[in-house]
Protein backbone atom coordinates (compact mmCIF):
# COMPACT_ATOMS: atom_id res chain seq x y z
CA UNK A 1 0.00 0.00 0.00
CA UNK A 2 1.35 3.40 -0.93
CA UNK A 3 1.63 6.16 1.59
CA UNK A 4 -0.47 9.17 0.58
CA UNK A 5 0.68 12.67 1.42
CA UNK A 6 -2.61 14.44 1.96
CA UNK A 7 -0.86 17.75 2.62
CA UNK A 8 0.76 17.58 -0.78
CA UNK A 9 -2.57 16.73 -2.41
CA UNK A 10 -4.12 19.91 -1.02
CA UNK A 11 -0.93 21.93 -1.47
CA UNK A 12 -0.76 23.10 2.14
CA UNK A 13 2.01 23.08 4.77
CA UNK A 14 2.00 20.45 7.49
CA UNK A 15 1.26 23.12 10.08
CA UNK A 16 -1.51 24.75 8.06
CA UNK A 17 -4.42 26.15 10.05
CA UNK A 18 -7.86 24.63 9.63
CA UNK A 19 -8.93 27.75 7.79
CA UNK A 20 -6.11 27.43 5.24
CA UNK A 21 -7.00 23.81 4.65
CA UNK A 22 -10.61 24.73 4.00
CA UNK A 23 -9.56 27.47 1.60
CA UNK A 24 -7.17 25.19 -0.28
CA UNK A 25 -9.82 22.51 -0.53
CA UNK A 26 -12.44 24.89 -1.92
CA UNK A 27 -10.05 26.23 -4.50
CA UNK A 28 -9.32 22.71 -5.72
CA UNK A 29 -12.96 21.63 -5.47
CA UNK A 30 -13.80 24.47 -7.81
CA UNK A 31 -10.92 23.67 -10.16
CA UNK A 32 -11.78 19.98 -10.45
CA UNK A 33 -15.55 20.20 -10.18
CA UNK A 34 -16.61 17.40 -12.56
CA UNK A 35 -19.41 19.43 -14.16
CA UNK A 36 -17.31 22.35 -15.27
CA UNK A 37 -13.65 21.34 -15.13
CA UNK A 38 -11.68 21.32 -18.35
CA UNK A 39 -8.90 19.28 -16.77
CA UNK A 40 -8.63 15.83 -18.40
CA UNK A 41 -8.30 13.90 -15.13
CA UNK A 42 -10.72 16.06 -13.13
CA UNK A 43 -12.71 13.19 -11.69
CA UNK A 44 -9.68 11.27 -10.43
CA UNK A 45 -8.16 14.43 -8.97
CA UNK A 46 -11.44 15.36 -7.29
CA UNK A 47 -11.48 11.96 -5.57
CA UNK A 48 -7.98 12.49 -4.22
CA UNK A 49 -8.83 16.00 -3.08
CA UNK A 50 -12.00 14.80 -1.34
CA UNK A 51 -10.10 12.04 0.39
CA UNK A 52 -7.34 14.38 1.57
CA UNK A 53 -9.94 16.84 2.82
CA UNK A 54 -11.88 14.13 4.64
CA UNK A 55 -8.77 13.47 6.72
CA UNK A 56 -7.25 16.93 7.14
CA UNK A 57 -10.51 18.76 7.86
CA UNK A 58 -11.30 16.40 10.73
CA UNK A 59 -9.16 17.22 13.79
CA UNK A 60 -9.25 13.63 15.08
CA UNK A 61 -8.30 12.05 11.80
CA UNK A 62 -5.69 14.69 11.11
CA UNK A 63 -3.98 14.13 14.46
CA UNK A 64 -3.90 10.37 13.91
CA UNK A 65 -2.59 10.81 10.38
CA UNK A 66 0.14 13.22 11.51
CA UNK A 67 1.32 10.85 14.21
CA UNK A 68 1.38 7.90 11.87
CA UNK A 69 2.78 9.57 8.80
CA UNK A 70 5.93 10.96 10.38
CA UNK A 71 8.90 10.02 8.25
CA UNK A 72 6.97 8.60 5.28
CA UNK A 73 7.42 9.81 1.72
CA UNK A 74 4.53 9.84 -0.75
CA UNK A 75 4.40 6.61 -2.74
CA UNK A 76 6.55 4.77 -0.21
CA UNK A 77 5.32 1.34 0.80
CA UNK A 78 3.27 1.72 3.95
CA UNK A 79 2.12 -0.68 6.64
CA UNK A 80 0.39 0.74 9.68
CA UNK A 81 1.83 -0.66 12.90
CA UNK A 82 -0.55 -2.95 14.79
CA UNK A 83 -2.96 -1.13 17.05
CA UNK A 84 -1.61 2.21 15.92
CA UNK A 85 -5.01 3.78 16.49
CA UNK A 86 -5.41 2.55 20.07
CA UNK A 87 -4.86 6.02 21.49
CA UNK A 88 -7.40 7.73 19.26
CA UNK A 89 -11.09 7.85 19.65
CA UNK A 90 -13.03 8.48 16.49
CA UNK A 91 -16.40 9.98 17.16
CA UNK A 92 -17.90 8.82 13.89
CA UNK A 93 -17.11 5.46 12.46
CA UNK A 94 -18.50 5.57 9.00
CA UNK A 95 -17.77 2.96 6.43
CA UNK A 96 -15.25 4.42 4.00
CA UNK A 97 -16.78 5.60 0.74
CA UNK A 98 -16.06 2.85 -1.75
CA UNK A 99 -14.10 5.16 -4.04
CA UNK A 100 -11.59 6.23 -1.43
CA UNK A 101 -8.21 4.50 -1.56
CA UNK A 102 -7.11 1.36 0.27
CA UNK A 103 -4.79 3.61 2.24
CA UNK A 104 -7.76 5.56 3.60
CA UNK A 105 -9.76 2.41 4.30
CA UNK A 106 -6.88 0.86 6.21
CA UNK A 107 -6.39 3.91 8.41
CA UNK A 108 -9.89 5.13 9.01
CA UNK A 109 -12.19 2.34 8.01
CA UNK A 110 -12.76 0.99 11.51
CA UNK A 111 -16.33 0.41 12.37
CA UNK A 112 -18.39 -1.95 14.43
CA UNK A 113 -19.67 -5.05 12.70
CA UNK A 114 -23.23 -4.53 11.63
CA UNK A 115 -25.87 -6.35 13.60
CA UNK A 116 -28.41 -6.35 10.82
CA UNK A 117 -27.99 -6.98 7.16
CA UNK A 118 -28.13 -3.81 5.11
CA UNK A 119 -28.90 -2.87 1.59
CA UNK A 120 -25.77 -2.21 -0.37
CA UNK A 121 -25.32 -0.14 -3.41
CA UNK A 122 -22.86 -0.09 -6.29
CA UNK A 123 -22.52 1.30 -9.78
CA UNK A 124 -21.94 -0.89 -12.82
CA UNK A 125 -20.66 0.20 -16.20
CA UNK A 126 -22.25 -1.62 -19.14
CA UNK A 127 -21.91 -1.55 -22.88
CA UNK A 128 -24.84 -0.03 -24.73
CA UNK A 129 -25.15 -3.31 -26.62
CA UNK A 130 -26.01 -5.05 -23.35
CA UNK A 131 -29.32 -3.16 -23.23
CA UNK A 132 -30.31 -4.64 -26.59
CA UNK A 133 -29.43 -8.27 -26.18
CA UNK A 134 -29.14 -8.67 -22.44
CA UNK A 135 -26.00 -10.11 -20.93
CA UNK A 136 -24.47 -11.81 -17.98
CA UNK A 137 -21.74 -9.64 -16.57
CA UNK A 138 -19.19 -10.52 -13.99
CA UNK A 139 -18.70 -7.55 -11.76
CA UNK A 140 -16.16 -7.05 -9.02
CA UNK A 141 -17.33 -5.10 -6.00
CA UNK A 142 -15.12 -3.74 -3.26
CA UNK A 143 -16.84 -4.48 -0.02
CA UNK A 144 -15.73 -3.22 3.37
CA UNK A 145 -15.30 -6.17 5.75
CA UNK A 146 -14.64 -5.88 9.45
CA UNK A 147 -12.12 -8.28 10.94
CA UNK A 148 -12.15 -9.66 14.49
CA UNK A 149 -10.64 -6.45 15.88
CA UNK A 150 -13.20 -4.32 14.13
CA UNK A 151 -10.80 -2.86 11.58
CA UNK A 152 -12.11 -2.67 8.07
CA UNK A 153 -10.43 -3.76 4.90
CA UNK A 154 -11.81 -3.65 1.41
CA UNK A 155 -12.45 -7.09 0.00
CA UNK A 156 -13.23 -7.87 -3.59
CA UNK A 157 -16.37 -9.85 -4.20
CA UNK A 158 -17.21 -11.17 -7.64
CA UNK A 159 -20.81 -11.51 -8.70
CA UNK A 160 -22.45 -12.78 -11.84
CA UNK A 161 -25.28 -10.43 -12.73
CA UNK A 162 -27.87 -11.01 -15.37
CA UNK A 163 -28.49 -7.76 -17.21
CA UNK A 164 -32.09 -7.68 -18.46
CA UNK A 165 -32.88 -6.62 -22.02
CA UNK A 166 -34.06 -3.02 -22.09
CA UNK A 167 -32.00 -1.77 -19.17
CA UNK A 168 -31.56 2.00 -19.15
CA UNK A 169 -29.10 4.62 -17.96
CA UNK A 170 -29.60 5.26 -14.26
CA UNK A 171 -31.81 2.23 -13.72
CA UNK A 172 -31.46 0.27 -10.53
CA UNK A 173 -31.18 -3.51 -10.56
CA UNK A 174 -32.09 -5.07 -7.23
CA UNK A 175 -30.40 -8.33 -6.29
CA UNK A 176 -32.30 -9.73 -3.33
CA UNK A 177 -30.16 -11.08 -0.53
CA UNK A 178 -26.81 -9.94 -1.99
CA UNK A 179 -26.27 -6.99 0.31
CA UNK A 180 -24.31 -6.97 3.54
CA UNK A 181 -24.70 -10.11 5.56
CA UNK A 182 -25.42 -9.41 9.19
CA UNK A 183 -26.79 -11.42 12.05
CA UNK A 184 -30.23 -11.31 10.49
CA UNK A 185 -31.35 -11.51 6.89
CA UNK A 186 -28.83 -10.19 4.42
CA UNK A 187 -29.91 -6.97 2.73
CA UNK A 188 -30.33 -6.40 -0.97
CA UNK A 189 -27.72 -5.21 -3.42
CA UNK A 190 -28.77 -2.29 -5.60
CA UNK A 191 -26.82 -1.84 -8.81
CA UNK A 192 -27.05 1.47 -10.63
CA UNK A 193 -26.57 1.04 -14.37
CA UNK A 194 -24.42 3.38 -16.44
CA UNK A 195 -23.33 3.00 -20.03
CA UNK A 196 -19.76 3.31 -21.18
CA UNK A 197 -19.33 6.08 -23.73
CA UNK A 198 -19.52 4.64 -27.24
CA UNK A 199 -17.88 5.95 -30.40
CA UNK A 200 -21.09 5.67 -32.47
CA UNK A 201 -24.02 5.22 -30.14
CA UNK A 202 -25.56 7.64 -27.69
CA UNK A 203 -28.49 6.79 -25.48
CA UNK A 204 -31.08 9.28 -24.29
CA UNK A 205 -33.76 7.68 -22.19
CA UNK A 206 -34.89 4.80 -24.37
CA UNK A 207 -33.86 6.39 -27.65
CA UNK A 208 -30.68 5.45 -29.45
CA UNK A 209 -28.90 8.20 -31.40
CA UNK A 210 -26.54 7.26 -34.22
CA UNK A 211 -24.74 9.42 -36.78
CA UNK A 212 -25.18 8.07 -40.30
CA UNK A 213 -22.63 9.17 -42.91
CA UNK A 214 -24.12 9.33 -46.43
CA UNK A 215 -22.75 10.18 -49.87
CA UNK A 216 -24.19 13.30 -51.58
CA UNK A 217 -26.03 11.20 -54.19
CA UNK A 218 -27.54 8.95 -51.51
CA UNK A 219 -28.95 12.02 -49.80
CA UNK A 220 -30.04 13.73 -53.01
CA UNK A 221 -31.56 10.75 -54.81
CA UNK A 222 -32.70 8.72 -51.85
CA UNK A 223 -31.40 5.27 -51.01
CA UNK A 224 -31.92 2.21 -48.88
CA UNK A 225 -28.93 1.77 -46.61
CA UNK A 226 -27.90 -0.92 -44.20
CA UNK A 227 -27.20 0.52 -40.75
CA UNK A 228 -25.38 -1.41 -38.06
CA UNK A 229 -27.18 -1.17 -34.74
CA UNK A 230 -26.63 -3.13 -31.52
CA UNK A 231 -27.93 -6.64 -31.98
CA UNK A 232 -27.97 -6.61 -35.77
CA UNK A 233 -28.29 -4.55 -38.94
CA UNK A 234 -31.28 -2.61 -40.21
CA UNK A 235 -32.35 -1.44 -43.66
CA UNK A 236 -33.26 2.22 -43.60
CA UNK A 237 -34.79 4.25 -46.41
CA UNK A 238 -33.23 7.68 -46.93
CA UNK A 239 -35.79 9.97 -48.54
CA UNK A 240 -34.73 11.83 -51.70
CA UNK A 241 -33.60 15.39 -51.02
CA UNK A 242 -32.40 14.73 -47.48
CA UNK A 243 -29.98 17.32 -46.15
CA UNK A 244 -27.05 16.90 -43.80
CA UNK A 245 -28.18 17.15 -40.18
CA UNK A 246 -31.64 15.79 -40.88
CA UNK A 247 -32.79 13.35 -38.23
CA UNK A 248 -34.63 10.21 -39.30
CA UNK A 249 -36.70 8.47 -36.67
CA UNK A 250 -37.12 4.72 -36.90
CA UNK A 251 -39.90 3.90 -34.48
CA UNK A 252 -39.46 1.06 -32.04
CA UNK A 253 -35.83 0.35 -32.89
CA UNK A 254 -34.30 2.00 -29.83
CA UNK A 255 -33.76 0.22 -26.56
CA UNK A 256 -36.18 -2.70 -26.39
CA UNK A 257 -38.65 -2.10 -23.58
CA UNK A 258 -42.40 -1.75 -23.28
CA UNK A 259 -42.86 0.52 -25.16
CA UNK A 260 -39.52 0.37 -26.99
CA UNK A 261 -37.50 3.51 -27.72
CA UNK A 262 -36.81 4.91 -31.18
CA UNK A 263 -33.68 4.89 -33.30
CA UNK A 264 -32.68 8.42 -34.31
CA UNK A 265 -30.33 8.65 -37.26
CA UNK A 266 -28.61 11.98 -37.88
CA UNK A 267 -27.56 12.21 -41.52
CA UNK A 268 -24.05 13.50 -42.18
CA UNK A 269 -23.40 14.14 -45.84
CA UNK A 270 -19.73 13.47 -46.55
CA UNK A 271 -18.24 14.94 -49.72
CA UNK A 272 -15.95 12.79 -51.85
CA UNK A 273 -12.57 14.54 -52.12
CA UNK A 274 -11.83 16.30 -55.41
CA UNK A 275 -8.40 14.74 -55.63
CA UNK A 276 -8.48 13.18 -59.10
CA UNK A 277 -9.08 14.82 -62.49
CA UNK A 278 -12.36 12.87 -62.83
CA UNK A 279 -13.62 13.98 -59.46
CA UNK A 280 -12.71 17.59 -60.16
CA UNK A 281 -14.50 17.40 -63.49
CA UNK A 282 -17.67 16.05 -61.87
CA UNK A 283 -17.70 18.90 -59.35
CA UNK A 284 -17.02 21.45 -62.10
CA UNK A 285 -19.85 20.02 -64.19
CA UNK A 286 -22.21 20.35 -61.24
CA UNK A 287 -21.07 23.90 -60.62
CA UNK A 288 -21.74 24.79 -64.28
CA UNK A 289 -25.03 23.01 -64.73
CA UNK A 290 -26.84 23.20 -61.40
CA UNK A 291 -27.02 26.95 -60.80
CA UNK A 292 -27.01 26.23 -57.08
CA UNK A 293 -26.47 28.98 -54.53
CA UNK A 294 -25.95 27.34 -51.13
CA UNK A 295 -26.43 30.61 -49.20
CA UNK A 296 -29.68 31.37 -50.99
CA UNK A 297 -30.85 27.75 -50.54
CA UNK A 298 -30.16 27.94 -46.83
CA UNK A 299 -32.19 31.16 -46.79
CA UNK A 300 -29.89 32.96 -44.40
CA UNK A 301 -28.75 35.56 -46.93
CA UNK A 302 -25.32 35.68 -45.32
CA UNK B 1 -36.92 12.83 -21.44
CA UNK B 2 -39.36 10.80 -19.45
CA UNK B 3 -38.06 8.01 -17.33
CA UNK B 4 -40.28 5.62 -15.47
CA UNK B 5 -37.64 4.21 -13.17
CA UNK B 6 -38.69 5.70 -9.86
CA UNK B 7 -36.94 5.28 -6.53
CA UNK B 8 -38.51 5.21 -3.12
CA UNK B 9 -37.22 7.57 -0.44
CA UNK B 10 -35.35 4.64 1.13
CA UNK B 11 -33.60 3.83 -2.13
CA UNK B 12 -32.73 7.44 -2.82
CA UNK B 13 -31.24 7.80 0.65
CA UNK B 14 -29.13 4.69 0.14
CA UNK B 15 -27.97 5.55 -3.35
CA UNK B 16 -27.03 9.14 -2.48
CA UNK B 17 -25.77 8.63 1.10
CA UNK B 18 -28.06 11.26 2.60
CA UNK B 19 -30.51 11.13 5.47
CA UNK B 20 -34.28 11.05 4.97
CA UNK B 21 -34.45 14.38 6.88
CA UNK B 22 -32.08 15.99 4.41
CA UNK B 23 -34.39 14.95 1.57
CA UNK B 24 -37.59 15.95 3.37
CA UNK B 25 -36.34 19.44 4.17
CA UNK B 26 -35.41 20.11 0.59
CA UNK B 27 -38.61 18.71 -0.84
CA UNK B 28 -40.64 20.84 1.57
CA UNK B 29 -38.65 23.93 0.57
CA UNK B 30 -39.35 23.17 -3.09
CA UNK B 31 -35.68 22.62 -3.89
CA UNK B 32 -36.05 19.02 -4.95
CA UNK B 33 -38.86 17.89 -7.22
CA UNK B 34 -40.59 14.59 -6.50
CA UNK B 35 -42.85 12.40 -8.54
CA UNK B 36 -46.21 11.61 -6.92
CA UNK B 37 -46.15 9.65 -3.65
CA UNK B 38 -42.57 10.54 -2.78
CA UNK B 39 -40.94 8.79 -5.68
CA UNK B 40 -37.74 10.05 -7.25
CA UNK B 41 -36.57 9.86 -10.84
CA UNK B 42 -33.01 9.06 -11.89
CA UNK B 43 -32.69 12.75 -12.73
CA UNK B 44 -33.43 13.51 -9.09
CA UNK B 45 -30.59 11.17 -8.08
CA UNK B 46 -28.15 13.22 -10.10
CA UNK B 47 -29.58 16.43 -8.65
CA UNK B 48 -29.29 15.20 -5.07
CA UNK B 49 -25.67 14.16 -5.58
CA UNK B 50 -24.84 17.57 -6.97
CA UNK B 51 -26.61 19.43 -4.18
CA UNK B 52 -24.91 17.30 -1.53
CA UNK B 53 -21.47 17.95 -3.01
CA UNK B 54 -22.07 21.69 -3.30
CA UNK B 55 -23.42 22.04 0.21
CA UNK B 56 -20.56 19.98 1.63
CA UNK B 57 -17.63 21.29 -0.40
CA UNK B 58 -18.52 24.98 -0.26
CA UNK B 59 -20.78 25.20 2.79
CA UNK B 60 -23.41 26.36 0.30
CA UNK B 61 -26.88 27.21 1.54
CA UNK B 62 -29.41 24.64 0.25
CA UNK B 63 -31.10 27.33 -1.86
CA UNK B 64 -27.80 28.20 -3.53
CA UNK B 65 -26.95 24.55 -4.17
CA UNK B 66 -30.39 24.10 -5.75
CA UNK B 67 -29.85 27.15 -7.94
CA UNK B 68 -26.50 25.75 -9.10
CA UNK B 69 -28.19 22.40 -9.77
CA UNK B 70 -30.81 24.19 -11.90
CA UNK B 71 -28.05 25.81 -13.95
CA UNK B 72 -26.09 22.57 -14.31
CA UNK B 73 -29.22 20.76 -15.48
CA UNK B 74 -29.77 23.43 -18.09
CA UNK B 75 -26.14 23.03 -19.12
CA UNK B 76 -26.66 19.26 -19.44
CA UNK B 77 -29.66 19.82 -21.71
CA UNK B 78 -27.78 22.32 -23.90
CA UNK B 79 -24.73 20.08 -24.13
CA UNK B 80 -26.92 17.16 -25.18
CA UNK B 81 -28.39 19.31 -27.96
CA UNK B 82 -24.99 20.48 -29.18
CA UNK B 83 -23.66 16.95 -29.40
Amino acid sequence: MEFKDYYQTLGVARDAAADDIRKAFRKLARKYHPDVSKEPDAEARMKEVNEANAVLSDPEKRAAYDQLGRGYQPGQDFRPPPDWDAGFEFSHRDAPPADFSDFFAELFGRMGARAQGQDHYAKVLLDIEDAFVGATRQIALRVPKADARGRVTLETRTLNVRIPVGVREGQLIRLAGQGAAGAGQPGDLLLEVHFKPHARYRVEGRDLHVDLPVAPWEAALGAVLQVDVPGGALNVRIPAGAQSGRVLRVRGKGIPAAPPGDLLLTLRVLLPPADTPEARELYETMARKLAFDARAAAGDGA
Amino acid sequence: MSDDVLLTLEELVLVCSVTPEWVRERVEEGLLPTAPEWRFSTIAVRRVRRMVALERDFDAAPELAALMADLLEELDALRARVR
